[in-house]
C-alpha cells in the first residue's frame, strides 16, 4: 500500500526543502547544490538454521558541492548541527576555490519538471524486527523438516532524497526497497538450492513460496553428475538473467561510444544508434515510474529521469548523454538508465524447458566479473541449482560451469522469451538497483570449464 | 607540519616506505608512532559509557559500542582536467547486544544522549525479538581487558596536510607524461586518503581508541588503435596501504607512469596468446590477489560453518575437523600467516572491533593447513583441533553503521630463506608466462575454479623474457594450483598487494585487506585467450 499518512522514514519533502534552504542561506560560492539522502535500512540474516544477527541504523548523508567560476568541489557529511552545516559549507567552498578549472563544468539546473513517482510502500516502510524473524523462520522451519540447513537474508531500506540548487532547483523523492533471499543445503554439503524475491512492497515478497522453492531446488539438485564445458543451448530462470543484465545498465552510454571505447563505438568514429545489434524480440526500457520497481526521477545533479527505449526489437535507439557531452554534440541532455526493464512474451518457464532439445537450466550466477569491454563479455559461474535438459525435460542435476560470455551475443541469440519478474540481481542480495527481466532461452552459451563447488 | 618536500626528504621517505620487511625499522616506527596516538575524546568516551549503561538495564548479557568518525578525501583527474574533489565525513553510533544467544544491532548517526540511549535500547530489543522467534547459544572466548588502549597506523605524513593543490599537480603531471606516448589517448589518476577513528567500549571494561590512516592511489590508461577498431588498458601495479602521504611520495606515479602508458600503448600489438599449459611467473602486484581469492576467503571459518551459504559461499576447507593439519595446500615451502601486525597492511591495527589484540600465526605451515581466521564466537568451534582458545582477533565493522563479524586479516605468502631474485626465476622457466597487474578476478563460491587476469603479459622463452603477449588469463583448480608452486622468489622481491573494498556479508561490508608475496613461478597452469 502507497499509504501517505502514515510516518515515512526519511526526511519528508518540507524538511527536505527547509535543510536545503538553511545551507543554500550559509553558502557563499557563485553557485551552490545541495544533496540529501536519509532514512533506514534493516535487516535480519540466519544461517545453520537460526538468526545469526539483525539490525537497523538510520542515517541521513548530505552533499554539498559549492562552484567558483569552473572551479568545482563537494563535500559529505551526516553532521546536521548548524555548526557542522556552515563548517561543510565552508569546506566544499575553500576547496572548490583551490581546486583546478574543471572546463566541462556545465552551469547548474533551474527549477525542472520531474515526473510524479512514489515509490514508497507502507509494507516495507513498516516491516519489524519480528515480521522479519517470523518470515525468516519459514525457511528455517522448512529446511529444519527436511533436515537441511537454512541460510538467507532480509533486506530492507526506506527513506527519501532530495536536491537543490542556488539556481532554485528543488526535487525530493521517497521510496523503499526490500529483498528476501533463502540458500538451503544439505547437511553434507552435497546440494545446495537458491530462492529469491525483490520488490519496492513487502506484500509482493512471497516468504513461503521461496522457502518451498530453494527447499525444492536443493532435493532436485541432489546426486548431480558431471557435464563436460562447451556451448549450449540454456534456459536462464529471471534471476540468472537479470543478474547478468544488471551490468548492461551503464552499457549504453553515447560519450563512450563515441569516444571509441564501447561496443557501440562505430568503426571510423561516431557511435551506433539506429543498428540493428540483437535479437528482435529484444526490447529494453527504463522507467522510474515502473510499479513496483520505482527509482527517483532525478539524478544527483537533477537531471530529470524520464521513460527510456534503449533497445527497441533489437535495434539501438538512445544512448544516455551527459550534460556536457550533450552540449558538445548539440543534442539535448538524456540521463542513464535508473532500472532495467526488458520486455518478454507469455511463456512460462516449463514452456522454455519444452522448447530444448538439449541444454542446461541455470538458477542464478555468482562472481560475475568483465572480461572484454569491446564485445561486453564476463565470466562467473552457475550456481545453486544447474540441470541438464534434454527432449523438452529436465533430466538430471549436473556440476556447475564457469561461462565466458559476451552479452551483446546473448541478446542477439535470444530465442524464447518468458514473463518478466522483478527479480533479486544483486549478488550481495541487497535491495538495490530495480530490474524487470523474463526468463531466457538463448542458443550457443559457453561454458568455459567445470566446477565443482557446490 | 611541514608540507613542502625537499628533494632530501621525499628520499628519506622513499626510502622509509620501501622498508616493508626490515622489522627492525618498523617495530620502532611504530613504537613512536604509538607514543603519539591520541586518546579517547572525553565526550565520545561518555557516550560510549551511557550507552554501555543503558544495554545492561535493558538486561544485555554482553555489548559492544563503537563510535566512529570516518574522514576521507578523495580527488580524481582525467587527462588535464580535475574530474572531482571532494571530501567525506560519516560519524555515529553502532551498538551491539546479546540477550540469550541473539545478538541485535542498532546504530544512528543522532549523538543526543537521548538518541544513544534509545538506540542501545533498540539493540536490545532486536535482539529480545529475535530470541524469542528462534532462541540459540552463543559463547564467547575470554579476552584480556583493556581500559586504556590507544593505536595509531604508523606513518611520516599526515595526507589531510598536504594541500589539494600539491595532490592535483601531482595528478597533472601523472597523466600529462602519460598522454606524450604515441597512440595514449585517455588518462584517469586518483588520490584518496581515509583517517577512521574509532572508539571501541565493551561491557567487559575495555576501552579502545584507534585511528586507522590509508591511502588508495590509481592510474588507469587508455590506448586507442588509429581506425577506433581496438582499444587496450592498463592499470597502474599499486595498491592502496595503510600508510601516510609518504608512500604516496615513494610510488613516483609521475616517473612511473611512462612505462605503463608504453605498456598499455603495446598491449595493441601484442601477440594474442596461445592457449594451453604454460608456466606462470606470477610478480607480488598480480599474485598478492590470488593468494586473497584462494587462501584468504577459503580460510576464513565462519564459510566453512555456513555463515556465508547465502552469499559469499562456503569453502572447500570443511569440515574442519577433516581438514585442519591434514589438508596439502602446497608444497613443503609454502607457508602462508595470517598478520595484523604486518608493517604497512591495510587491516594492520592495534586490537580487532572486539578488543582483541592484533597478532600472527600460522595458516599454512610447511604445505599443511593448520589454522583459519576466527573471531570471539567462533573460537571455541575449532579449539579442540587448534589448542587455540582465544580469538585470533578478526572481527571487524566497516564503520560506525555495520555490525562486526568475522574479517580477513592480511594474508601473506612468505618468501623463499634464500634471497632467489626475480630474474631467477624467470630464469628457472623455460615455456612461460609473466604476469604483472590485476585483470579480471572470478571464483566460485567454495573456492574452488578460478580465473585470473593481469595487466601485462611477457612469453618467457628460455630463461629469458620476449615478447608481449595479450589476452591472457588462466583457469585453476586452487588444490591443483598451489601443488604447482615450484620456485619462490626471496625476500627483495616480497611486496605488499592490497584491495581496499573487499566484501563480504549480508548487509554486505567492506574491508581494507593486504596480502603480501613474493615472486613466484607455477608449472603447467591451463591459460585461456579471452578475446
Amino acid at each position: 500500500m502507497q499509504n501517505t499518512n502514515v510516518k515515512r522514514h526519511g526526511l519528508s519533502a518540507d524538511e527536505s526543502r527547509r535543510l536545503c534552504e538553511k545551507i543554500l542561506g550559509f553558502a557563499r560560492a557563485d553557485h551552490t547544490r545541495v544533496n540529501i539522502s536519509s532514512g533506514v535500512s534493516g535487516f535480519t540474516r540466519m544461517a545453520i538454521n537460526r538468526i545469526t544477527t539483525a539490525g537497523e541504523t538510520d542515517d541521513v548523508g548530505v552533499r554539498i558541492t559549492s562552484v567558483f567560476g569552473k572551479r568545482v568541489a563537494a563535500v559529505d557529511t551526516n553532521r546536521l548541527d548548524d555548526v557542522s552545516l556552515q563548517r561543510t559549507v565552508a569546506d566544499a567552498e575553500a576547496l572548490a576555490r583551490i581546486a583546478p578549472e574543471n572546463p566541462e563544468y556545465v552551469p547548474e539546473l533551474g527549477s525542472q519538471k520531474y515526473t510524479a513517482v512514489d515509490g514508497y510502500y507502507t509494507s516495507t516502510g513498516e516491516l519489524t524486527t519480528e515480521s522479519r524473524a517470523r518470515a525468516a523462520s519459514l525457511g528455517i522451519k522448512a529446511a529444519a523438516e527436511a533436515q537441511y540447513v537454512a541460510s538467507g537474508f532480509i533486506d530492507m531500506r526506506a527513506g527519501s532524497e532530495a536536491v537543490a540548487s542556488s539556481s532554485g532547483l528543488f526535487g525530493y523523492h521517497s521510496g523503499t526497497g526490500v529483498a528476501s533471499t533463502l540458500t538451503i543445503r544439505t547437511p553434507d554439503g552435497l546440494s545446495s538450492g537458491w530462492a529469491g524475491d525483490e520488490g519496492s512492497d513487502w506484500n509482493t515478497i512471497e516468504s513461503q513460496r521461496i522457502a518451498t522453492e530453494a527447499l525444492r531446488k536443493c532435493r532436485d539438485w541432489r546426486g548431480k553428475t558431471s557435464l563436460e564445458s562447451g556451448k549450449y543451448e540454456v534456459v536462464l530462470e529471471p534471476a540468472a538473467v537479470g543478474m547478468l543484465m544488471l551490468r548492461m545498465l551503464g552499457v549504453f552510454d553515447a560519450r563512450q561510444a563515441d569516444e571509441g571505447r564501447s561496443f557501440f563505438s562505430k568503426r571510423g568514429g561516431g557511435n551506433r544508434l539506429g543498428e540493428k545489434l540483437f535479437d528482435e524480440k529484444v526490447t529494453i526500457v527504463s522507467d522510474p515510474a515502473e510499479k513496483n520497481a520505482e527509482t527517483s526521477p532525478f539524478t544527483n545533479t537533477g537531471q530529470p529521469v524520464q521513460r527510456e527505449v534503449w533497445v527497441e526489437e533489437g535495434v539501438l535507439k538512445s544512448l544516455s548523454y551527459s550534460r556536457f557531452w550533450a552540449m558538445k554534440q548539440g543534442v539535448p541532455a538524456k540521463a542513464g538508465a535508473s532500472n532495467f526493464i526488458m520486455s518478454g512474451g507469455d511463456a512460462s518457464l516449463e514452456d522454455l524447458i519444452r522448447s530444448v532439445k538439449r541444454g542446461v537450466l541455470v538458477t542464478r550466477f555468482w562472481y560475475i566479473r568483465p572480461l572484454n569491454p569491446r564485445i561486453i563479455s564476463f565470466t562467473g559461474l552457475t550456481r545453486d541449482g544447474t540441470f541438464l535438459i534434454q527432449n523438452g525435460k529436465i533430466v538430471r542435476p549436473v556440476t556447475n560451469f564457469r561461462f565466458n560470455q559476451s552479452l551483446t551475443e546473448l541478446l542477439a541469440n535470444a530465442e524464447l522469451l518468458g514473463r518478466p519478474a522483478r527479480v533479486s540481481a544483486d549478488e550481495s542480495s541487497s535491495a538495490g538497483t530495480p530490474v524487470v527481466v523474463p526468463p531466457l532461452k538463448v542458443k550457443e552459451f559457453t561454458f568455459s570449464s567445470v566446477s565443482e563447488a557446490i | 607540519m611541514e608540507t613542502k618536500l625537499d628533494r632530501r626528504q621525499f628520499v628519506k621517505l622513499a626510502g622509509a616506505a620501501g622498508l616493508a620487511t626490515a622489522t627492525g625499522e618498523w617495530n620502532e616506527a611504530v613504537a613512536s608512532a604509538q607514543a603519539a596516538a591520541p586518546g579517547p575524546d572525553a565526550s565520545e568516551k561518555d557516550l560510549v559509557m551511557l550507552a554501555l549503561d543503558a544495554v545492561r538495564a535493558a538486561g544485555a548479557s554482553y555489548a559492544d559500542v563503537r563510535i566512529s568518525r570516518t574522514n576521507t578525501e578523495s580527488i580524481g583527474a582525467r587527462e588535464r582536467q580535475i574530474t572531482n574533489v571532494g571530501k567525506n565525513e560519516t560519524y555515529g553510533i553502532g551498538i551491539r547486544a546479546l540477550i540469550g544467544g541473539s545478538w541485535g544491532f542498532a546504530a544512528t548517526r543522532d549523538l543526543a544522549k537521548d538518541s544513544v540511549a534509545a538506540t542501545a535500547r533498540k539493540a536490545v530489543a532486536i535482539a529480545t525479538g529475535n530470541d524469542r522467534i528462534n532462541p540459540v547459544k552463543t559463547a564467547l572466548a575470554p579476552v584480556q581487558k583493556v581500559p586504556d588502549g590507544r593505536w595509531i597506523t604508523p606513518h611520516e605524513i599526515d595526507p589531510f596536510t598536504i594541500p589539494v593543490e600539491q595532490k592535483a599537480e601531482l595528478l597533472f603531471k601523472t597523466n600529462e607524461e602519460a598522454l606524450r606516448v604515441k597512440g595514449i589517448r585517455f588518462v584517469t589518476s586518483n588520490i584518496s586518503s581515509s583517517r577512521d577513528s574509532r572508539l571501541l567500549g565493551t561491557t567487559e571494561g575495555s576501552l579502545i581508541q584507534q585511528t586507522f590512516l590509508r591511502m588508495a592511489p590509481g592510474v588507469n590508461i587508455t590506448a586507442l588503435s588509429g581506425d577506433n577498431s581496438d582499444f587496450q588498458t592498463r592499470n597502474a601495479s599499486i595498491s592502496p596501504r595503510g600508510a601516510g602521504w609518504e608512500y604516496i611520495v615513494s610510488l613516483q606515479m609521475n616517473e612511473n607512469v611512462l612505462r605503463w602508458a608504453e605498456e598499455a600503448a603495446a598491449k595493441l600489438t601484442a601477440t594474442p596468446v596461445q592457449p594451453g599449459a604454460w608456466d606462470l611467473v606470477l610478480h607480488p602486484s598480480h599474485l598478492w590477489l590470488t593468494i586473497h581469492e584462494s587462501i584468504g576467503h577459503p580460510t576464513e571459518l565462519d564459510r566453512a560453518m555456513g555463515y556465508e551459504a547465502n552469499f559469499a559461499g562456503t569453502t572447500f576447507l570443511a569440515p574442519p575437523e577433516k581438514v585442519l593439519n591434514r589438508f596439502k595446500y602446497g608444497p613443503a615451502f609454502m607457508n602462508v600467516v595470517g598478520n595484523r601486525t604486518e608493517a604497512g597492511g591495510c587491516s594492520t591495527c592495534g586490537w580487532d572491533d572486539e578488543g582483541v589484540a592484533s597478532q600472527s600465526w600460522s595458516i599454512v605451515d610447511k604445505g599443511i593447513f593448520v589454522n583459519y581466521q576466527t573471531t570471539r564466537e567462533m573460537a571455541s568451534w575449532i579449539a579442540k583441533f587448534t589448542k587455540v582458545n582465544q580469538s585470533l582477533g578478526t572481527a571487524y565493522a566497516q564503520d560506525w553503521a555495520s555490525i562486526p563479524f568475522q574479517r580477513m586479516p592480511n594474508v601473506s605468502l612468505q618468501p623463499n630463506p634464500q634471497d632467489v631474485s626475480e630474474d631467477e626465476v624467470i630464469a628457472a622457466t623455460r615455456r612461460g608466462i609473466f604476469i604483472d597487474g590485476n585483470g579480471s578476478f572470478s571464483i566460485d563460491q567454495q573456492r574452488y575454479n578460478f580465473q585470473f587476469g593481469g595487466q601485462v603479459f611477457w612469453e618467457i622463452k628460455d630463461g629469458k623474457r620476449v615478447r608481449m603477449l595479450r589476452d591472457v588469463a588462466y583457469q585453476a583448480r586452487t588444490p591443483n594450483f598451489w601443488n604447482s608452486l615450484a620456485l619462490l622468489g626471496g625476500k627483495s622481491t616480497y611486496m605488499l598487494g592490497a584491495a581496499a573494498n573487499d566484501g563480504k556479508g549480508q548487509p554486505q561490508q567492506l574491508n581494507a585487506v593486504s596480502h603480501g608475496c613474493p615472486v613466484a613461478l607455477f608449472r603447467n597452469v591451463n591459460v585461456i585467450n579471452t578475446a
